[in-house]
């Protein structure tokens, strides 16, 4: 696009011409220039320059010869030289001044206007005043000035411009008149231009078609410095058709240069139109101009000997239209959408320069083959007669003529096609496209690469290192090359791949690398078979020839010969060769993602998933190429992570040549009675390794040494995880298994775990059945040597909640709490040997609730150690507790291996004893509670005692555990309030009491509450407890220990009974002997209260008294009913059921059958006091 | 006339590739419909530009080059035909048509017990079919 001179790049601006007072020009231009549309300006300091505006020509005769379609000046004459407006500016001063000056004015004027009048250039008369003199100008001599001038009155403009201060003011005051003026006259100028043209358009009055494209290329510029930018468009394309029709028709000039005229009008027109449709942001249409204007002219080539004119010039139509779109698009051009596109709609990749960089290259790369013909055939290119030199652009566009030097002017000669031809081929010469090509590939490959189009920009660096590769710069297209062989890899495009490492492989030659030959060589020979390589033998498949089976063949062979040293490599250098040697040893690495995985796989996979140190496991080693003809490996090696398990296998067949020299003395070497790799079979070998040391081995490397130099290190795989060939994934391959077991070839892995030696020390934990809530439950751990000595021994103890799930202990950023935690490793307490105590650093030591770490000290071999662990349970909980012995068996190698001792134990957690509690009143006694009379009884009712009574409240305790336990006091704490209530007796057992397990045991507390209160706290049960040692010496600590188990009394409901009954009766009574019964009604209120009784009839008793009536018992008083009673039968019998009904409370007493039963003896008893 | 043909898998990999012409431009054909699944690419993951016409297999032009002209037909496993002709008025119409038949020769050809998928497709009948098919390409009345 740079080519193109400016006037045509850029849309045309209207131009004036300013002449006299050239000291306000600068104001006036920079205004113009300023407004929109623009205006430029020419600036005449005085009226004697006005001839630079060039006159008119003469009109053109009928007749007159016609030498070219468009002449090279004509547009920037217009653009520079001849304006639409004249102003003249004449200075009031002179205006108003003497005869003199007036009369030079109007000569001035006179002078102007008959230059412009043959151009119809407007004018516009200008008088710049003076600051506060505008006044004094004559009003006659301004009507003079207009007349003489023939302008309208609005032509002429008083302009003030001196004072410094006022010049915006001026401008902004004048300046719209002036702007608009000039504004004004020059669209009329272009409109009248445009259609004195367009009229010999319509008229056809033309007498050519090189006139017919001029006229309507006229009119669209015409247009164009109106901004009518449709009418220019349509004139253009006019021009465009007109010039079409020109070809094939036209004979004005030899036809060589009349079609190199004929395309250099085309691409102008073309270039306005383009320019015109992506302005104004119709791409689509701009697109489908630009597919027809490449079609209308691509079959247009031209004599053969000029055709690569023909593909520049297309080439260049291609890089204008993309530099075009590149401009527009930065503008942010939005692009149509599209889904199926129709074929007359422009695809997807037409929107994007990058398509049209990419297409300029075939273009450029076909004008250098064209040229490079064309130089071959003219011999005599070199030394032309010098006439070349003296070729010049002529007067028209797309036309050269030779300047001949005459008397001191020069004369255009034109020339004849074959003086053409040669000096388009001189010129072309000059100009070598390899770079040009590389730079705009790069374009495109850049381009490309934004969009995210990976193959298409695959497809241009391919070209581009292509490109690169012919001009011998080996490194950069080999660079290129190997970005875009990862591609063709992963999506298995073999004869593109193919071609591709043909060009790396030369490039290798070039770069001088033997490694980068083999390798790409290699990669070639397992590449799998086109589908269709029998078709394409005889084709051009790259600089590797054919991909055929034989080819690769061939390719695998030389390969071979090379990296055995067999051969030399030739190298792109003249003469020089590069050889294998001990000098230049050859070394390949294959790793997981190498493509080399088709030259050699190799898997390892060990028989089994775990070994004991010291014992033998078996090891498949599974090789497999996929090269076209066997290949013998002369050793293997394998290698390990530990490293004195490496191993070498020796080809059998093989004489043991300078390869077994690689081999470090003791180092184990196995022969193999072959080791021949044929293509896509399995080599199979198995061998025993043994490793003492524990922990992991893992196979890490194969290495296959072929020849004295070359060395092929390939990572082992396991074959559980292969991951599938690059490239041959896609091919219809026998799939076979690398091992013999198939179970193997599934799960084989190339490491295996070797075990850590036996133990043999006894870690023992003194199993003591439950432990219980609450005590510090002690467990003894011993440790006992019985064939290893310990050294550095750590013993780690672990407490883990065998439901798994919640962990004992929180988080380890949250504070430990007792609350939390419902068992907690309290201490580790051990025996420390005299000896080992001045070792106290060793002696490590680190509790935490759920873990616990102590250092054991070093034993010999027969010794034993033993700490206890002191452990509490807060809830009844199982727990699993895991403790764990490490030790080395030598000291002070630090080589030898830990050996490792687990031991756990579920022990349960369980809650000792049970306590619960019942209150019970005095016998015979009944307190009238009112609140036990009410409504239903609700479950949770809190039980309700008597205000300054008696009451009983008895407390049992149940063993639940399995172990039999002492109680040592069982008392009765009281809360806060103190006197409330009274509570006897507090007891502390002279001696344990010793409680089996599901036993029992009860004793009675009284209680006298002395407040009246609905809620009184009673206080907590606290029961002091130990287990019950017996004779079991292992808990001495358990013996000083005791426990307290605390069981807090509920709550009680304190109340004054109103009434207490209570009934009175000698303990027993005799037949026969009258005894009396009596029932005492106590009234604790303050009224009088009626109460209503009735004795049953018994027939075991005989009574004497009332039978049923209505008492009153006075406030605070008490009444006794009394009955005598004489029994009539023995044994226990039922005393005559008194019931005694309060009317007030609407309650009864109903004393329970055990409270009256009696027992009656058949006759006196005799007691005998025992001891007393 | 159909130039080159090709079946390419989901990893773009050419599952059949075959090119029709006796010039020595076979590497040329498969460069060109190896750029073209970038077309395919930006065409599919580019629904908002698609419009209605999504759900059709038949993707359209995918690009014309000088002398060819691309076009290409994603099946609803993703498997996609990549069609090269040189003729370069040929109508909508017929490469629609042409696809809908290679389609179903494709469809036959992988459903063979003995075809692995996502492998080449080597069958020669397969082969021959195509072969016809590209033959009458061009011929038949239709077009």
């Amino acid at each position: 696009m740079e080519e193109y001179p400016e006037e045509l790049r850029t849309p045309p601006v209207a131009l004036t011409c300013v002449v006299g007072c050239p000291e306000v020009h600068g104001l006036i231009t920079a205004h113009l220039h300023s407004q929109q549309p623009p205006i430029n300006t020419i600036a005449l300091p005085d009226f004697s320059k006005i001839s630079v505006i060039p006159p008119k020509k003469p009109p053109r005769e009928n007749s007159e010869h016609v030498g070219g379609i468009l002449k090279r000046d004509w547009l920037s004459k217009h653009r520079t030289r001849i304006p639409a407006v004249v102003a003249a500016l004449f200075s009031s001063s002179n205006v108003s001044g003497d005869p003199a000056q007036w009369l030079q004015v109007c000569t001035d004027l006179e002078n102007l206007k008959a230059t412009i009048r043959g151009r119809n250039i407007k004018l516009v008369v200008v008088v710049v005043s003076q600051a506060g003199h505008k006044d004094d100008m004559s009003e006659d001599r301004m009507i003079a000035l207009r007349k003489r001038a023939e302008v309208d009155s609005k032509y002429l403009i008083v302009f003030v411009p001196d004072e410094h201060m006022e010049l915006k003011q001026s401008l902004s005051r004048h300046g719209p008149r002036l702007c608009t003026a000039f504004a004004d006259l020059a669209s009329t100028y272009y409109r009248d231009e445009g259609r004195r043209v367009k009229v010999r358009l319509e008229k056809k009055s033309f007498s050519s078609m090189e006139l017919n494209v001029r006229y309507c290329f006229k009119v669209a510029v015409y247009a164009e410095f109106r901004r009518d930018w449709p009418e220019a468009l349509k004139l253009y394309e006019d021009a465009y058709h007109a010039l079409r029709e020109m070809v094939g028709t036209s004979t004005r000039m030899p036809p060589i240069q009349r079609l190199v005229e004929i395309k250099t009008i085309a691409e102008q027109l073309h270039f306005k139109m383009s320019t015109l449709l992506l302005h104004g942001g119709k791409v689509v249409e701009a697109i489908a101009w630009f597919r027809q204007h490449t079609a209308n002219y691509r079959k247009l080539l031209g004599a053969p000997e000029v055709i690569f004119l023909h593909w520049e010039w297309l080439s260049r139509q291609y890089l204008v239209f993309a530099q075009l779109l590149e401009t527009s698009s930065a503008n942010g051009l939005q692009f149509p959408s599209m889904a199926s596109v129709p074929a007359d709609k422009p695809t997807e990749w037409e929107f994007h320069p990058a398509y049209y960089y990419q297409a300029i290259t075939s273009y450029l790369k076909e004008k250098n083959i064209c040229l490079e013909l064309a130089l071959s055939m003219s011999e005599d290119v070199g030394p032309i007669d010098g006439s070349a030199e003296s070729v010049v652009a002529s007067v028209y566009h797309g036309q050269f003529a030779r300047l001949l030097e005459r008397e001191d002017t020069y004369i255009m000669q034109s020339l004849t096609d074959d003086e053409y031809v040669r000096y388009t081929l001189v010129e072309g010469k000059r100009f070598l496209d390899s770079f040009e090509i590389i730079a705009l590939l790069k374009r495109s490959f850049e381009a490309y690469n934004n969009l995210k189009a990976e193959r298409a920009a695959a497809y241009c660096g391919f070209q581009m290192a292509r490109e690169y590769f012919s001009l011998s710069e080996f490194s950069n297209a080999k660079q290129i090359f190997d970005n875009i062989a990862s591609l063709y890899r992963r999506e298995g495009w073999l004869l593109s791949l193919w071609e591709l490492l043909g060009y790396l492989r030369e490039c290798s030659r070039g770069t001088g690398s033997v490694k980068d030959f083999i390798e790409y060589s290699l990669e070639m020979a397992a590449m799998p078979e086109t589908t269709n390589a029998v078709e394409l033998s005889s084709k051009y498949c790259g600089p590797a020839g054919p991909a055929t089976l034989s080819q690769r063949a061939k390719i695998h062979k030389e390969a071979f010969e090379v990296a055995r040293g067999g051969s030399e490599l030739t190298l792109k250098e003249q003469n020089s060769h590069l050889k294998v040697n001990s000098d230049y040893p050859l070394y390949l690495e294959i790793d997981l993602v190498s493509p080399l995985r088709v030259v050699l796989l190799s898997l390892v996979a060990f028989h089994q998933p775990t070994v004991k140190p010291g014992a033998l496991s078996l090891l498949t080693i599974s090789l497999r190429t996929q090269l076209p003809t066997n290949v013998e490996i002369d050793q293997l090696e394998v290698q390990f992570n530990q490293s004195e398990c490496n191993f070498i296998i020796v080809n059998d067949q093989k004489p043991h040549i300078a390869a077994i020299s690689n081999v470090q003395p003791g180092r184990r070497v196995e022969t193999a009675p072959t080791l021949v790799l044929a293509t896509n079979k399995w080599l199979r070998l198995t061998y025993e390794i043994k490793s003492d040391q524990s922990g992991k081995l893992e196979c890490i490397y194969v290495i296959a040494r072929i020849g004295p130099h070359f060395t092929i290190c390939c990572r082992a795989e396991s074959p559980a995880s292969m991951s599938d060939l690059p490239l041959w994934k896609f091919e219809n391959l026998l799939e076979t298994i690398p091992t013999v077991d198939p179970g193997l070839a599934f799960s084989g892995q190339k490491a295996i775990q070797v075990e850590e030696p036996d133990p043999q020390v006894d870690l023992n934990l003194g199993s003591s059945g439950p432990a219980l809530v609450g005590e510090s439950f002690i467990l003894p751990v011993t440790v006992a040597s019985k064939g290893h000595a310990v050294y550095s021994g750590e013993l780690k103890i672990n407490l883990v909640d065998t439901r798994g799930g919640g962990l004992l202990s929180p988080r380890e950023d949250e504070p430990f709490s007792a609350d939390n935690l419902h068992v907690e490793l309290v201490d580790i307490s051990c025996h420390v040997p005299e000896d080992q105590s001045e070792a106290p650093s060793d002696n490590i030591q680190k509790i935490q609730p759920s873990f616990g770490l102590i250092s054991v000290p070093s034993l010999d071999v027969g010794d034993s150690w033993s700490c206890k662990l002191k452990i509490k349970w807060n809830r009844p909980k199982p727990i699993m507790l895991y403790v764990s012995l490490g030790y080395y068996p030598q000291n002070g190698e630090p080589s030898s291996q830990k050996v490792h001792v687990h031991k756990s134990l579920q022990i349960e957690g369980k809650t000792a004893v049970t306590i619960s509690h019942r209150y019970m009143l005095p016998f015979r006694k009944d307190p009238l509670l009112l609140s036990k009379i009410k409504s239903v009884p609700e479950p949770d009712q809190i039980p309700s005692l008597a205000l300054n009574e008696l009451n009983m409240l008895l407390i049992s305790v149940k063993n639940c555990s399995e172990v039999p336990l002492r109680l040592l006091s069982m008392s009765i704490e009281m809360e806060e309030n103190k006197g409330s209530c009274n509570v006897q007796p507090q007891h502390v057992f002279g001696e344990p009491v010793v409680h089996v397990p599901g036993e029992e045991f009860k004793k009675v507390f009284t209680i006298v509450p002395s407040v009246n209160c609905t809620k009184l706290k009673i206080g907590t049960v606290s029961l002091r407890w130990q287990r019950d040692s017996g004779v079991r010496e292992q808990f001495h600590s358990c013996d000083t220990e005791s426990q307290f188990m605390k069981h807090r009394l509920p709550d009680v409901n304190i109340e004054l009974p109103p009434l207490v009954v209570s009934m009175e009766c000698p303990p027993h009574a005799i037949l026969g002997n009258p005894f009396i019964y009596s029932i005492k009604i106590y009234n604790h209120t303050e009224l009088l209260q009626e109460i209503k009784f009735s004795i049953s009839d018994s027939q075991s008793f005989v009574s004497s008294g009332p039978h049923s009536d209505t008492i009153f018992v006075l406030p605070s008083s008490a009444h006794v009913l009394s009955y005598m009673l004489v029994p009539l039968g023995s044994g226990s019998l039922q005393l005559p059921r008194v019931t005694v009904t309060s009317v007030r409370y609407a309650a009864g007493l109903q004393p329970s059958n055990t409270s009256s039963i009696i027992f009656v003896y058949p006759s006196k008893p005799h007691f005998e006091a025992s001891d007393t | 006339m159909i130039v080159c043909l090709a079946v390419v898998g989901h990893q773009n990999n050419p599952l059949y590739i075959q090119s029709f012409t006796e010039a020595d431009d076979a590497l040329k054909l498969h460069h060109i419909v190896h750029c073209s699944l970038d077309v395919v690419d930006e065409r599919v993951n580019n629904p908002k530009k698609s419009g209605p016409t999504i759900n059709e297999a038949f993707l359209g032009l995918l690009y014309p080059t000088e002398n060819y002209k691309v076009y290409g037909y994603l099946t609803n496993t993703k498997v996609k035909f990549i069609l090269v002709t040189t003729d370069l008025d040929v109508r909508d119409a017929d490469v629609r048509n042409f696809f809908r038949r290679f389609h179903a020769a494709y469809v036959d050809a992988v459903t063979n017990p003995f075809h692995v998928p996502g492998k080449k497709i080597t069958s020669k009948i397969f082969a021959e079919r195509v072969s016809t098919m590209v033959k009458s390409f061009g011929l038949s009345p239709a077009s």
